[in-house]
């Protein structure tokens, strides 16, 4: 159980994508991979078009996670909130799965409440404890900008929740349109943002929503996780040794 | 919105489909970020039905409230009186559960009618009630004043919205950033007891202090000295300086601990003779004192000098 690591990536954006692949058929992609896909829009002063957020919905919906609308102000206590729901739901997919297998279809359905939350005790422990990857997506094109600062200030404020978990926790944050490609890595894999890193620095003026080919390079990251030598062998060794374990299961269907 | 908009309105009259208990919904009485609280009357009793999309949420809460101590004296928060399921005309599922209704109002609404001075009794009660959550391995989490309940007519303090509680040690599942010590960069978001103290001593400073004033702290520069200079400018809340930079700092153990020293100010200042509390009035006294005697000092230290030269001059 140690083990699990749940991947999500959070997408921040404040409209309609305008570019390459569709961000729902990306969301779709990265579900597929073992990737949830969640999705916040901001609005300051305007609202977000109808259109745009259809995408959002269909977008969370396609990607296996959540969505929400939400003012600037906040943002901070959604992205947290957010995280952990989808976590919850995750875990609670999985453990589900297992007891349909042990006792037989609409199994949660046909237990009485009573029983139920004993399960939901132990889905929201293995939630505290499990590791978690996110990659945060903030879109940065034109709209966006004046948003930037709270968008900046709600990564600090999600770094200090995740380093309050129980579980080992890592997060990168990316924007898009990148210079090159769609996406440009502004902050790689970390336990700990430190200081605050200035997103809006270097951006690239562009008309551009790049939201679905972001999506899809933001699953790639996922792959380049690697431990250093050393210590991947020492851990191979132990995953190896607990593959015959009873939490062997559970493994195999989250990732 | 997801979770939020999927939760479903409830049709007029519902029977739990497991204990069978039949619940006529009169009106809603508020939103959660796991659910929606309405109120509906039980064979001939008024209850608080609280019904969520996620049953998991739902489910939660309810061990939290079972593992309190569920009699009249505890008077932590409701009472649970049931917990079931209720089956949609569309075939959907949705878990709820029912407690105990508490009429009253919400701290800042109970305090805007009632008065300021009302704060430090009602927030000492609130500590107790804190006290007896963290002794059963509990922190509140989500702690402001909409969820703080001044009941009528006993005007008890009780919590409501069970959402944020978390077991002491693991991350907080729910929070407001007002009330959140790391949006105040005071410490991280592990639930434990100092996390609770500090959302007490926000909360006091943002029910006594002036609402211009707090309203510029938290937009602007998210400090705890921004709140300690709001106690320090203003007169109802300067005595209470010491309890709550310590729950500013995270000094205090247990809420009992700073529930005493509380109460130890609060004898003082409410026994301490009228003309005394009428020298010291409102707000910027502290300050407003403290010119007045930089101004006499700085005329007497100017005749001094006028004095001084005057003496030089013709002798």
């Amino acid at each position: 159980m140690k083990e699990a690591t749940l991947r999500q990536i959070l997408v921040v954006t404040d409209g309609c994508s305008n570019s390459g692949i569709s961000p729902v058929a990306a969301a779709s992609l990265a579900r597929d991979q073992g990737i949830t896909v969640n999705v916040i829009g901001v609005i300051d002063n305007s609202e977000i078009s109808e259109k745009g957020e259809t995408e959002i919905r269909q977008m969370a919906e396609a990607g296996g996670g959540l969505y929400d609308i939400v003012h600037t102000r906040h943002l901070a206590q959604t992205v947290q909130m957010l995280t952990r729901k989808a976590m919850t739901r995750t875990i609670h997919q999985v453990v589900n799965k297992e007891l349909q297998e042990i006792l037989g279809d609409s199994a949660l359905r046909g237990l009485e409440p009573e029983k139920r939350m004993q399960v939901a005790g132990l889905v929201d422990e293995l939630g505290e404890k499990s590791n978690l990857d996110v990659v945060m997506l903030v879109d940065t094109s034109g709209s966006m900008k004046p948003k930037l600062s709270a968008v900046q200030q709600a990564i600090r404020d999600f770094s200090i929740s995740l380093r309050s978990r129980s579980g080992r926790s890592r997060m990168a944050v990316c924007t898009f349109p990148g210079k090159q490609g769609f996406l440009e890595v502004r902050i790689p894999w970390t336990e700990n943002v430190e200081q605050a890193h200035q997103l809006s620095a270097g951006l690239v003026m562009s008309g551009l929503t790049p939201t679905g080919p972001a999506i899809v390079e933001a699953i790639a990251l996922f792959d380049e996780i690697k431990l250093p030598q050393l210590l991947s062998d020492r851990c191979r060794s132990a995953f190896d040794a607990e593959e015959d374990g009873s939490d062997g299961t559970l493994r195999d269907h989250v990732f | 919105m997801f979770f939020k908009a999927s939760t479903p309105g409830l049709p007029r009259q519902f029977r739990g489909k497991w204990n069978r208990k039949l619940y006529r919904v009169e009106r809603e009485l508020g939103r959660g970020a796991n659910g929606i609280v309405y109120l509906a009357a039980q064979g001939g009793e008024r209850r608080a039905v609280k019904v969520g999309s996620e049953a998991l949420d739902i489910l939660m809460e309810v061990n939290i409230l079972k593992s309190l101590p569920q009699g009249r004296d505890s008077q932590v928060g409701p009472l649970l009186c049931d917990v079931d399921d209720l089956v949609l005309s569309g075939g959907q599922t949705c878990t709820f559960y029912a407690m105990e209704y508490l009429d009253g109002s919400q701290l800042d609404l109970y305090v805007q009618q009632a008065g300021r001075d009302w704060v430090p009794v009602l927030i000492a009660q609130l500590l107790s009630r804190l006290d007896v959550l963290h002794r059963h391995g509990w922190a509140f989490g989500d702690l402001k004043p909409e969820n703080v309940i001044v009941t009528r007519p006993e005007r008890q303090i009780r919590l409501v919205d069970f959402g944020g509680v978390t077991k002491l040690g693991c991350a907080v599942r729910q929070f407001t950033e007002e009330y959140d010590r790391a949006y105040w960069n005071a410490g991280d978001r592990r639930a434990d007891v100092g996390y609770d103290l500090f959302a007490v001593a926000v909360m006091m400073v943002r029910l006594m202090g002036e609402a211009h004033a707090w309203q510029a702290a938290v937009r602007e520069r998210r400090q705890t000295s921004s709140l300690c200079d709001i106690i320090r400018e203003n007169g109802d809340l300067y005595p209470y300086r010491v309890p709550l930079i310590k729950a500013f700092h995270g000094k205090y153990r247990t809420a009992e601990e700073m529930r005493k020293e509380m109460l130890a100010v609060l004898r003082v200042s409410a026994a301490a003779p009228v003309s005394a509390a009428a020298a010291s009035p409102g707000p910027h006294a502290g300050r407003g004192a403290g010119n007045r005697w930089i101004d006499i000092l700085f005329v007497a230290s100017l005749l001094l000098l006028a004095g001084t030269l005057y003496y030089a001059w013709f002798l």
